[in-house]
């Protein structure tokens, strides 16, 4: 062997892909407290964004004006930081499950980087299943808390592209919250030592 | 090229500071294993075997002095280059198996051929004759938990072959095994060694295996003590 012969080990995203997925699905305890976390902040966003835009429309076709009130987004606001919060925490005691596991992959020649990836979209999974769930909650709770008001049809009077939208952009907010909670876990993680992940006993 | 000596060490030291202390938890090592060979490391805990294990294996990095394996310092070597050599030419076998748990025995043994870059299905395919050759067929969609210790060691020694690598690397291998299941984990790795002409470096106390070995290098407070034939 030369120095020159030595050539590059390999980690896809879909590789990643598909050992997170066996992760979520075998440890699914955990990954259920994320997603949870995620959508309970999330469907109190949905909540609010969802019921401003029905009380729009509603006065958009002649009903009164009524709104949303302004400090209920700073309470939003508060919510979503508790679950980035608590998927932090989630994942960093996650991180210390698998310090072997780890350890073990680097031993198999996975770079920091793979790491990182693998712990990001493992998050990714979980903040689009939050998002989405979040959503689906959201809705419920704005079409229960406006309906009376406004009326329950509201919901399909709403323009179709205004509701992509707002779907689009919960969705990709869970997303994006689930991932940056998990960058300090999965940037802890990468820089773990093969050797001392190896030396760790349960 | 290949070289004659797979790994050589030369006047290998390894110093820690531990509390203000200066550990050397290898101080001064000269060694060469031939290519084929099956050599054991033996020692008291605190002789330095597993820091020599470590940085043969290039899971850490000498104070001073050089690892060539297959004629490359590998104290030269970026972190890429040390993924690859762990990838490529170093199988290595654990105490505690660390079988990834969320796998089958069939993934685990196929994972180190992902990072290889070999396809999947290929990987796979490799990764069931592996298994098949360690006595495993019947067990390749069984998860750790639900094999035996014995079996769990089976599956880690398939996929330290995963990559045909040149070395394996066993730090006591047969620590958590009973006597018998030992014995056949030995069996096997031994097999492995003449058949397949491995190198095998074990880190061990388990004198059966020492007494399998060609060469048992006797470890003692980060020295080679002396070299015995087997």
């Amino acid at each position: 062997m030369t120095r020159e012969s030595i050539g590059q080990v390999h980690f896809s995203l879909g590789d990643a892909a598909r050992l997170s997925y066996d992760h979520i699905k075998r440890r699914w305890g955990r990954a259920a407290i994320n997603v949870a976390s995620i959508a309970l902040g999330l469907s109190f966003y949905a909540t609010l964004v969802l019921s401003d835009t029905f009380y729009g429309t509603y006065e958009g076709v002649g009903g009164v004006q009524l709104s949303v009130e302004s400090y209920q987004y700073w309470l939003v606001g508060v919510a979503l930081v508790v679950s980035v919060v608590g998927i932090t925490n989630a994942m960093l005691i996650a991180v210390y499950e698998r310090y072997k596991e780890i350890g073990t992959m680097k031993c198999l020649g996975a770079l920091d980087r793979h790491i990182i990836m693998l712990f990001l979209v493992e998050s990714g999974f979980q903040g689009l299943a939050g998002g989405l769930l979040g959503f689906m909650l959201g809705m419920l709770a704005a079409v229960m808390t406006t309906g009376f008001s406004t009326g329950f049809d509201i919901v399909f009077k709403v323009p179709a592209v205004r509701m992509l939208t707002l779907f689009g952009g919960s969705v990709l907010l869970a997303l994006t919250l689930s991932m940056v909670a998990t960058m300090y876990p999965a940037w802890r993680a990468s820089k773990l030592r093969p050797v001392e992940a190896l030396r760790y006993e349960l | 090229m290949s070289y004659d000596n797979v790994i050589e060490l030369k006047e290998l030291h390894r110093h820690y500071t531990m509390g203000g202390d200066e550990v050397k938890a290898l101080d001064g090592v000269d060694l060469e294993i031939k290519r084929g060979e099956y050599v054991s490391i033996v020692g008291p805990s605190g002789s330095g075997k597993t820091t020599l294990f470590n940085l043969i294996g290039g899971l850490d990095k000498p104070s001073r002095g050089s690892v060539f394996i297959d004629g490359v310092d590998i104290a030269q070597l970026d972190a890429y280059e040390l993924a690859w050599l762990r990838c490529r030419k170093i199988g290595y076998i654990f105490q505690s198996f660390n079988l990834i748990q969320v796998l089958t025995a069939l993934e685990n043994v196929a994972l180190p051929t992902v990072f290889a870059g070999v396809a999947r299905d290929e990987g796979l395919k490799k990764a069931e004759y592996l298994l098949e050759s360690v006595g495993l067929r019947t067990r390749t969609h069984h998860r750790p938990t639900e094999l035996s210790a014995g079996q769990q060691q089976r599956v880690a020694i398939a996929r330290a072959l995963a990559n045909d690598p040149a070395i394996i690397l066993a730090d006591e291998p047969t620590g958590n095994l009973d006597l018998n299941t030992g014995m056949e984990i030995i069996d096997l790795l031994h097999g492995l060694n003449k058949t397949r002409g491995l190198t095998l470096v074990a880190a061990t106390h388990d004198l059966k295996m020492i007494k399998a070995s060609d060469r048992i290098v006797w470890m003692r407070d980060g020295q080679v003590e002396r070299i015995e034939r087997g």
